[in-house]
């Protein structure tokens, strides 16, 4: 019913600019998609070229790498970059209703997957998985990521270990070393402090819960699981305690203030703050300054608040590769997901990005890098979802404005922590 | 007069000191920047090296074309069209002018972010999605609200004897608004032209939203993927990117400006 | 050209069929309201009908009813947006539009005014891109400014210009004032232009000058255009989106978001289309009834034609 309006209106719409402006002109068909998409045999398929949009639009000259890597063997890409990721968003769901629907699509994981599932948007690739799991390609702890009711949908796209990047400069100068306990962690910033230097980076927007996330994971990293199922609250003690310490960090001049809006990359080289606490994507900024990795600068998993935790918390992050349902080239687009996975394609990726890839089987040409994926894939540490994706949309809303105040004016915990469980309860209560 | 070029002087000066900062942080290699402080100028070389990089790398050149084309011929269909308006409701005297005028100027009211989705699906059923013909319409129907409330304000100041010795004189209501109204309003086309030339050439929410293929798309959303949080440049690239791109709209004002300084008095008439 | 006197002009007027040009003055206005008839306001309509739903942006809308417009009264965080946007619409009233008058008659007849003019248009041609980069190296914290009140020996330097509120809200609105007064100053130029020059000598010979010939002469003459930049400018204000979302994005928390920001926020961000919808229709129908309220005062004297 309600659809039918929607649609008629759109139609309604549609008729009504036919007629002001006489259409036609340009050819609104980029690449030469179409036909051949259908069966899936290699010959055919990697002569398709695929729409493909994504909102990392600076990523372009990598995704061309990507079609000479894959020239002959996998469909090309042709690329359309969103820098804005509010309207690509927005873009990207409206197109479902059109025929303009993405043959391949970058996307998050968490709650803005799950609508596009549970609206049947986006194919299958659970056979995929399948294989490529088998192959050794990827672990299963990231397909956890890609599954709803026991399926996967989309591949990974990328993955991102969130750790804590140094200026060599600087932990040289104050005769610092990697700290291997939390106790050494804030031994290094207090020496920091005292010296006169400000230990660490954060921001009050966009990555404003990033201090939330890492200091909740390292205290007791089952409340964090529990906060994105609504089983554990924002005002259970382990949260106040990590919101806590997190209020004293910032008391003992742990941060910069976070009104100063230049690059964080530029106050890392400058050495104006000695750490930063990223994703593995921060390498390739730190790289366009022509900061060398191992000489001017290093990097370090940080270690657990909790000293009694068996593994150490790492937070990932991973972006999908999805395939939308009934698109042109479905079938293509599904072929070219699967070479991705795989080896050559990941070394490609991880080589042209300079960053890491999820295939242990790739080359990662930065030893650095090379050396965290090592450690964090190996014993003794545990992968949990980025608090950004683990979030259910609405509670991350709210918790992100007050983070973000939180971060300007480092008042009493409590106040925020309360605002945000009134949202977290109205949404669980929703949920029924 | 000394009084006054002191205020504007003292004014311009301080109006010129974000453009310096844009200038002064522009030409500082991404490299170097940390090691200069916000009001120090970079070098001219520097300068060059980020224009040749954020051309290079935010693909710059792509969208020259077809923005130009948008910049050009969507405002100047909408500063016609909007005339006509201001010509109806003021020299024809159009019933319920003011109804009318209200009807096209309250489209402008209607935040642009909330237009977006359903014009989208609307761009997508009728083909006009990523299509030249689209954006110039789209862009078009943006100006022509502005275009019309200024005409028509500024045809309230013609006597309305012209129009009716005009009249007198035998002409048809085309040819007295092709032949008298808009020469007489020359300044005034020429304003909206150029303001709205300059708004559609830094369009970023429509050009993202409606268009698809780099000969369609306007320079900006290749100038903001500069920008994106993921892997984006560094400050000064993005800068040089800006202020590349800002050239030919700050050339269009100075070169449309002798205009204005002519003095076109409609107290003559 | 002959020029007919008043008289004769009404008298021919008069001796025409009342509706001689009823057909031609349609003819002449309806391509602008095709236009906007087809690109805006359906796009409006539909707006309207998903600000009565829910709405994610994905499957079917469901009708809710008024809850949108329930819940958008509940948020107590309205209260900030809507005062902000009061903010904005009397900073912008008086900043960009009161310079950019006094911008236009400083340069009026002025010898090289183009000149003089220029620095203030810069601004509007340089692109949001650049801008929103450029403002937040001078109002961050120990940025440009900051540096700038502390080497002059001035008070202020050690303010948090973005991260309090609502000084954050000043400060962006002095930003955009940056941006906007030259525009101003364009068209208010335009409306000086237009003067006939007669009435203002005659003036001058009878001793007015300064400030009361403008008063009594300039200012009432200028009218037409004042209405034009004083309503772009109440419109413009109640939107204002790029450059609070290019700076605070409304934040620290919510204290520099306005209607705008919240509408973009709950449709775009939060996905909630109805509740976002909702609040756009709120800040339509206020920028409606302000906008009629001063034009209706304002075109008042030619309504009837």
């Amino acid at each position: 019913m309600r659809s039918r309006t929607t649609t008629g209106l759109a139609l309604l719409t549609g008729a009504a600019l036919a007629l002001s402006a006489c259409s036609g002109g340009d050819d609104p068909e980029p690449g030469d998609g179409g036909s051949g998409g259908g069966n899936g045999d290699d010959g055919s398929s990697a002569e398709v070229t695929l729409d493909f949009f994504t909102d990392k639009a600076a990523w372009e000259p990598s995704f061309e790498d990507m079609n000479t890597a894959s020239d002959g063997l996998a469909p090309q890409l042709s690329f359309t970059g969103y820098s804005d990721p509010t309207a690509y968003d927005a873009f990207i769901k409206q197109s479902f209703r059109t025929d303009e629907r993405p043959d391949l699509f970058t996307w998050h994981t968490g709650d803005r997957l799950g609508e596009l599932v549970e609206q049947g948007l986006v194919a299958e690739t659970t056979d995929i998985w399948d294989q490529a799991i088998a192959d050794g390609y990827v672990s299963e702890d990231l397909a956890a990521n890609y599954t709803y009711d026991g399926k996967q949908y989309c591949v990974p796209l990328n993955v991102v270990y969130w750790v804590i990047y140094y200026n060599q400069a600087v932990f040289d100068e104050h005769g610092l070393d990697v700290p291997s306990t939390w106790e050494e962690f804030t031994a290094v910033a207090d020496t920091l402090v005292d010296a006169g230097v400000v230990p660490l980076h954060q921001m009050n927007i966009i990555f404003e819960f990033v201090w939330f996330q890492a200091i909740l994971a390292g205290m007791d990293p089952e409340a964090y699981d529990g906060l994105s199922d609504g089983s554990v609250s924002y005002t259970d003690p382990t949260v106040v305690e990590a919101m806590e310490t997190w209020h004293q960090m910032q008391s003992d001049g742990y941060f910069i203030d976070p009104g100063v809006t230049t690059d964080p990359q530029t106050l890392l080289q400058t050495g104006e703050t000695a750490m930063a606490y990223f994703g593995t994507f921060f390498t390739g900024q730190l790289t366009d300054l022509g900061m060398v990795s191992g000489e001017d600068y290093g990097m370090f998993v940080l270690p657990s608040v909790d000293p009694g935790l068996a593994d150490t918390p790492v937070v990932v992050e991973t972006g999908p590769l999805c395939v939308g349902t009934d698109s042109e080239n479905e079938q293509a687009a599904l072929d070219y997901s699967a070479w991705w996975m795989g080896t050559d394609a990941q070394s490609a990726w991880s080589d042209s990005r300079g960053d890491v890839s999820f295939n242990p089987n790739a080359t990662v040409t930065d030893e650095a890098l090379a050396e965290i994926t090592a450690q964090v894939t190996g014993d003794g540490y545990q992968q949990l979802r980025r608090y950004l994706e683990a979030t259910p949309t609405p509670i991350y809303t709210v918790a992100a404005e007050e983070f973000g105040a939180f971060v300007t004016n480092n008042d009493d915990p409590m106040g925020h922590l309360e605002a945000i469980q009134a949202e977290a309860d109205a949404h669980w209560a929703d949920q029924g | 007069m000394a009084l006054r070029r002191l205020i504007l002087g003292i004014l311009g000066v301080l109006w010129l000191v974000p453009v310096y900062l844009l200038l002064a942080n522009a030409s500082k290699l991404p490299a170097e920047f940390g090691d200069y402080g916000l009001w120090e100028p970079g070098t001219l070389a520097g300068l060059w090296a980020n224009f040749a990089e954020a051309f290079e790398r935010g693909k710059l050149s792509g969208g020259l074309l077809s923005t130009a084309t948008y910049a050009i011929v969507s405002p100047l269909i909408a500063v016609i069209v909007g005339a006509a308006a201001g010509f109806s409701i003021v020299a024809l005297r159009l019933r319920h002018g003011f109804a009318w005028f209200v009807v096209i100027f309250a489209s402008s009211i209607f935040p642009l972010q909330m237009i977006l989705m359903p014009l989208f699906v609307g761009y997508a059923e009728t083909g006009l999605f990523n299509t030249r013909i689209g954006m110039i319409l789209v862009y078009t129907v943006i100006a022509v609200p502005f275009s019309a409330f200024v005409m028509r304000n500024f045809f309230t100041g013609i006597a309305h004897q012209v129009f009716e010795a005009a009249v007198v004189d035998g002409a048809s209501t085309l040819r007295i608004f092709v032949a008298i109204y808009l020469p007489m309003a020359l300044p005034a086309l020429i304003a909206v032209f150029i303001l709205q030339a300059t708004f559609i050439w830094n369009d970023l929410l429509l050009g993202l939203t409606l268009t698809q293929s780099a000969e369609v798309r306007p320079i900006i959303t290749a100038l903001s993927a500069l920008q994106s949080t993921y892997g984006g440049s560094a400050m000064s690239t993005v800068l040089a990117g800006g202020l590349l791109v800002s050239l030919p709209t700050v050339v269009l004002f100075l070169a449309t400006q002798r205009v204005f300084t002519r003095g076109l008095s409609l107290g003559q008439f | 050209m002959t020029m007919p006197t008043p008289r004769q002009a009404e008298l021919q007027a008069a001796s025409r069929p009342k509706n001689a040009y009823r057909l031609s003055s349609i003819g002449f206005v309806a391509p602008s309201v095709l236009l906007v008839a087809v690109v805006l306001y359906l796009p409006f309509i539909w707006t309207t009908y998903i600000s009565f739903t829910e709405y994610n942006g994905l499957g079917d809308p469901t009708w809710v009813g008024l809850e949108n417009y329930r819940e958008m009264f509940a948020d107590p965080e309205f209260l900030t947006s809507i005062r902000n946007t009061l903010f904005w619409v009397v900073g912008t009233i008086a900043l960009p539009v009161g310079l950019g008058l006094l911008i236009a008659t400083l340069t009026h007849g002025m010898p090289r005014a183009t000149w003089f003019r220029l620095p203030f248009l810069i601004p509007y041609a340089v692109s949001g891109v650049a801008v929103g980069v450029i403002w937040s190296f001078v109002l961050q914290t120990n940025g440009a400014l900051s540096q700038a009140l502390e080497f002059l020996h001035l008070p202020g330097s050690e303010l948090r210009w973005l991260l309090d509120g609502p000084l954050n809200t000043f400060v962006m609105i002095g930003a955009s004032t940056w941006q906007g007064a030259g525009v101003n100053a364009l068209l208010f130029g335009i409306g000086l232009q237009s003067i006939p020059k007669e009435p203002i000598e005659a003036a001058r010979v009878d001793g007015a000058s300064g400030f009361t010939l403008f008063r009594t002469m300039t200012w009432p003459m200028l009218a037409p255009l004042t209405t034009v930049v004083v309503g772009l400018a109440i419109v413009g204000s109640l939107k204002t989106f790029d450059v609070i979302w290019g700076m605070t994005k409304g934040g620290p928390g919510r204290v520099s978001e306005t209607l705008a920001l919240t509408m973009f926020k709950e449709t775009f961000v939060n996905n909630s289309y109805g509740l976002g919808a909702a609040v756009a229709l709120f800040l339509t129908v206020v920028t409606v009834l302000a906008s009629i309220l001063y034009l209706r005062r304002q075109l008042a004297d030619s309504r009837g034609a």
